[in-house]
């Protein structure tokens, strides 16, 4: 057990991808860590061992990937393809593919299918369990306005955030068309969408430094709780600084989350309370993405370069798995009741 | 003459056998001189013939005379041997010498007497013999068993000298006494291999493994156990190195089952936890003996107790950490509310980081932080009287401007929904304005004689509070000049309206005069004015106001670095600083999508946006990004942001800088747009849309 209270960024794990990690995801059973790179590899870590266990190489890079079970999981390839990798036997089938680069994929428990989204202006759902041809996994494909950028499940949801800053919500059960259009309330491209583990409503992020809090309750009062933040700034010699926020990941438990932006910081936020509750030290690169384990004591950070600034030299793409204390992620009452600035919160909110 | 000799030596033969024969040889004889007379044998002759018959007879006898003779002496030495042997043996097993009754001297049959008793002392002797070898067989047997690191294999041999019983007697008494012994030493072995079993159990070690070294006949429980000293020895050793062993180990958990209790007390773990090493603590002051258990001090176990406790330990030093953030956090809002402001955020960095090296031990760091929190808390007890001053001053402060502004509003008296409450407010405010100068004087009176008393300067959020407060009455004096000027204009100007009037007899309207004002309301939203401005919310700040005096030093200067900007140019520029567009750079962004649209120019990214001609920020086109900013920056005027102030330290809980979230607005995308945006990922995979289907839109 290693000792961590925001000093030193965490255990680093070893072997990690030799490019840019797209994204890396903890199972919902274990402490493995899944994560996909644009070194064209799929590689399965052993967070609480800190070692590599297995590994998928590809003909192209990685975009995205997720768990299936704790034993196998799915990627989504620049090579617009969606496969499905069982890591007891290295195995890998080919669930199907889409007409460009399959930017992401998500697994809904739920319905019990993947669900993948592409630079092609379409949403696909697959059936992982027909994996013998493309006839036969595919459930549907609906198209988006935009390219998908980022997609995200909870419970029956499905939030799809494309360019031209469209957000699309659908119910599974029903994806003929969506169940609610939006346009996005920040004012730059969509970086990120996560739902609350509450499943009222998704954070979404943007290429500059803001999240915004959104509920899906349609009604004036579940609308008037939206709000949007700015954060991954910095002002250095009065010049400001604005980062994107590539990564949004929500606490299981305490539904607290964390963002990570270009800037290499992860900050920890209450969004009920409208407070940060923790900022870490900086990392080397930008943050491309994080994930919490299943019991939140873990949360893995890739620090990778995330091509904000083109083909530049920066330093290598490393994964740090950090122990979270709780002191870092619970929500903290108010620590003193100050009349002025709950007052101010409220005319705020 | 041949006859008579023949009776007399042969008496034994039967009389008329003789007889016949005596008769045959005189028969023979006279048959002889009948011959001899037909012959006419000489006389001489006749008796040399007989001389000659009666040799050869003398001769035959005296042959049979010398057997018998013989025959006697035989048997005479028969009899002796027969009799010495009977001693011999009789002797040998010590038995009583046997006498045998001589009869009548005859020989033969002496010894046909003899001849028996031998026998039997014989077989007797063979029996004796067969007893020694079968006691002395047993007897070697056990000896070797006992010794046998020194295997003499010179088998025990029969003493043929000594049978006797009494010796027998000896040797099997001499057999009980080893078949004792090596009873004794079975238990003995079986003793100690029960203690190394138990021991080996204990340990975790295997105990075939360690008996087999010992000697492999040990470990099978139906086999015959080795019991030789060398084994019984080696079996001591063993058990003695065991039981050292066991020593040690037992010190080892017992130490560990010490720190494993003290590390429980300390942080109260729950019961259930502690259970699983009820058994370890069980035996903390247990005695060498009493440590029975299979496995409590096998090393594997040990490992494990050793993991929890330095699992605990590690526990209690994030536990103690912890404590020492929350004694921190405590300490740093004491000092909030206290008002005092002391730069601790790196001190407590390298706290903790001296905890994590192990150079400062953590209850050190927490003692020093408790004795902070007690100093605080007697400053703060010390400060109390004058802060709660500060306090009523600067909401006395809030009621002044927010009286201020309220007069300005002309619609004041109209008579709208809770217009009496206001009414009543500024009935209270105005009371409240009139003891301020009072008030101020009293406040100044009294720092004063507190920094005399203390030697230094009382702060209020790391401002000097006497400056505030002549910067107040400063403020105050001009303001009372200024008022004063204001009435004599508005005389001078009533006299000219009046002689406007006079001349033309109408009147202007005098709403118009406060236009100017306008932008000074945006800033006070009434008493609850931030008092803890950072430069951010400074630049927010558009005249010099109330609450200015409470800014910093530094914002101070921005504030008058923005005063010398023509008021309506800076209010649109301070719209663009908010979302960074002037003097600002937008890492690792590009705009080079819908704002370069409105510029008409390719900016290439990652230059600094203000060299982007100026006349084009100008908020007169719907729709275009510059605007929007403008708009939103807007909102963020009308509620001053609070921004982490750079003396927060990190761990501690901060506001986000939150905005409303802007309505949806509606923005035509892409269609009359040149380039089309694409995220890193595209650009970096080089992905582009087909060039007809990026103008279609869904």
């Amino acid at each position: 057990m290693q000792m961590m209270n925001g000093i030193g960024g965490g255990t680093e794990l070893p072997s990690p991808p030799s490019d840019g990690i797209s994204n890396l995801r903890f199972s919902n059973h274990s402490d493995h860590l899944l994560v996909s790179s644009w070194d064209k590899t799929v590689r399965l870590y052993d967070a609480r061992e800190n070692v590599l266990k297995g590994e998928f190489f590809h003909s192209a890079a990685v975009l995205d990937c997720c768990f299936h079970d704790d034993s196998s999981g799915f990627s989504a390839g620049a090579d617009h393809t969606v496969r499905r990798h069982v890591f007891s036997t290295g195995k890998e089938e080919i669930l199907g593919r889409h007409k460009a680069p399959v930017r992401c994929v998500e697994y809904s428990h739920a319905a019990g299918q993947v669900i993948t989204g592409s630079w092609d202006k379409t949403l696909k759902c697959w059936d992982p369990r027909g994996a013998s041809g493309q006839e036969r996994t595919l459930v549907g494909t609906y198209f988006q306005p935009e390219r998908v950028y980022s997609i995200a499940l909870v419970g029956t949801r499905l939030v799809v955030a494309t360019a031209g800053r469209h957000v699309n919500i659908y119910d599974l059960r029903n994806m003929s068309q969506p169940e609610q259009r939006r346009e996005s309330s920040l004012k730059y491209q969509t970086r990120c969408v996560r739902c609350y583990p509450n499943g009222t409503g998704y954070a979404l992020s943007s290429v500059e430094g803001r999240v915004a809090m959104e509920f899906f309750d349609t009604s004036d009062s579940g609308q008037a709780k939206k709000y949007a933040f700015k954060c991954h700034r910095k002002t250095e010699d009065g010049k400001d600084f604005v980062y994107p926020v590539n990564a949004i990941a929500f606490h299981p438990i305490y539904g607290t989350f964390s963002t990570g932006g270009c800037d290499g910081v992860v900050n920890v936020w209450d969004g009920n309370n409208k407070k940060r509750l923790f900022q870490y030290t900086k990392y080397p690169n930008s943050i491309s993405a994080l994930s919490f384990s299943k019991d939140g004591q873990l949360l893995a950070v890739a620090s990778s370069y995330t091509y904000e600034r083109g083909d530049v030299p920066h330093s290598p793409d490393s994964i740090f798995v950090r122990n979270v204390n709780e002191i870092e992620v619970k929500p903290k009452p108010k620590m003193y009741s100050n009349p002025e600035s709950e007052a101010k919160s409220k005319a705020r909110v | 003459m041949i006859g008579s000799m023949m009776r007399s030596s042969l008496s034994g033969l039967p009389q008329d056998q003789l007889m016949q024969m005596e008769t045959t040889c005189g028969t023979l004889l006279y048959e002889l001189q009948i011959i001899w007379d037909e012959v006419g044998e000489k006389d001489m002759d006749r008796d040399k013939m007989l001389l000659e018959l009666e040799q050869e007879c003398l001769e035959v006898y005296r042959r049979k005379v010398d057997q018998a003779n013989k025959l006697r002496a035989q048997l005479k030495r028969d009899i002796a041997e027969s009799e010495a042997e009977l001693a011999a043996i009789c002797s040998v097993m010590s038995e009583p010498p046997v006498h045998v009754k001589k009869k009548n001297n005859i020989l033969k049959e002496e010894l046909k007497a003899i001849l028996p008793h031998l026998e039997a002392m014989r077989k007797l002797k063979a029996d004796r013999r067969k007893q020694f070898v079968v006691v002395l067989e047993q007897i070697h047997k056990i000896s070797v068993e006992i010794e046998s690191g020194e295997h003499n294999s010179s088998k025990m041999v029969v003493d043929e000298s000594d049978l006797s019983l009494t010796r027998l007697e000896e040797l099997q008494r001499l057999l009980e006494s080893l078949q004792k012994e090596k009873t004794g030493r079975l238990k003995q072995v079986l003793d100690q291999l029960n203690t190394l079993n138990s021991l080996c159990l204990v340990l975790g070690m295997d105990f075939k493994q360690t008996v087999n070294e010992i000697h492999p006949t040990l470990d099978h429980s139906e086999n015959s156990k080795n019991i030789s000293n060398a084994t019984i020895e080696q079996l001591g050793v063993a058990i003695k190195r065991l039981r050292d062993v066991k020593l040690q180990r037992m010190e080892v958990l017992q130490d560990l089952a010490t720190s494993m209790l003290e590390l429980w007390n300390l942080m109260d773990t729950p019961v259930e936890e502690q259970h699983s090493f009820q058994n370890v603590t069980r035996n903390i002051a247990a005695s060498e003996q009493e440590i029975t258990e299979p496995n409590t001090l096998s090393l594997d176990f040990i490992k494990c107790v050793e993991a929890e406790v330095s699992r605990l330990d590690e526990l209690k030093m994030s536990k103690m950490k912890q404590l020492i953030m929350k004694k921190n956090l405590d300490l740093e809002d004491l000092r909030r509310r206290t008002h005092i402001v002391v730069d601790m955020d790196s001190e407590m960095d390298i706290a903790i980081e001296a905890i994590e090296s192990g150079a400062i031990a953590p209850c050190l760091v927490l003692e020093q932080i408790e004795n902070k929190i007690s100093n605080v808390k007697e400053e703060a007890f010390a400060r109390k009287e004058i802060l709660d001053k500060v306090e009523k001053w600067l909401i006395a402060c809030g009621e002044e401007s927010w009286l201020e502004e309220y007069n300005r509003d002309d619609n004041r008296y109209s008579a709208g929904k809770g217009a009496h409450l206001t009414l009543k407010r500024a009935e209270k405010a105005r009371a409240t304005v009139s003891k301020l100068p009072a008030m101020v004087e009293f406040l100044v009176g009294k720092t004063k004689a507190w920094e005399n008393e203390r030697n230094t300067s009382f702060t209020y959020d790391g401002v000097n509070l006497l400056s505030m407060l002549e910067d107040y009455i400063i403020l105050r004096q001009e303001k009372e000049l200024e008022r004063r000027r204001q009435r004599d204009q508005k005389k001078l100007h009533g006299q000219f309206i009046a002689e406007q009037e006079v001349l033309f007899g109408s009147k202007p309207s005098p709403s118009k005069q406060h236009s100017v004002k306008k932008g000074a309301r945006n800033s006070m939203g009434g008493p609850s004015g931030n008092r803890r401005f950072s430069h951010g919310g400074a630049m927010l700040q558009q005249h010099s106001s109330r609450q200015d005096l409470l800014l910093s030093a530094k914002a101070n200067r921005i504030r008058k670095a923005d005063n010398g900007t023509p008021g309506t140019l800076s209010s649109v520029r301070r719209g663009l600083d908010v979302v960074g567009l002037q003097g600002t750079f937008v890492k690792g962004l590009s705009f080079n999508g819908r704002d370069t649209t409105e510029a008409h120019t390719t900016r290439k990214p990652f230059t600094p946006l203000s060299s982007v001609p100026k006349p084009a920020m100008t908020p007169s086109k719907p729709t275009t990004d510059i605007n929007i900013a403008v708009s939103s920056s807007e909102d963020e005027n009308r509620i001053p942001l609070p921004i982490q102030t750079p003396k927060t330290p990190k761990t501690s809980n901060m506001l986000m800088s939150t905005t409303p979230a802007p309505e949806p607005r509606s923005i035509v995308y892409s269609a009359h747009n040149d380039e089309i945006e694409y995220s890193f990922e595209e650009k970096r995979a080089g992905f582009k849309l087909p060039p007809r289907e990026s103008s279609h839109n869904i």
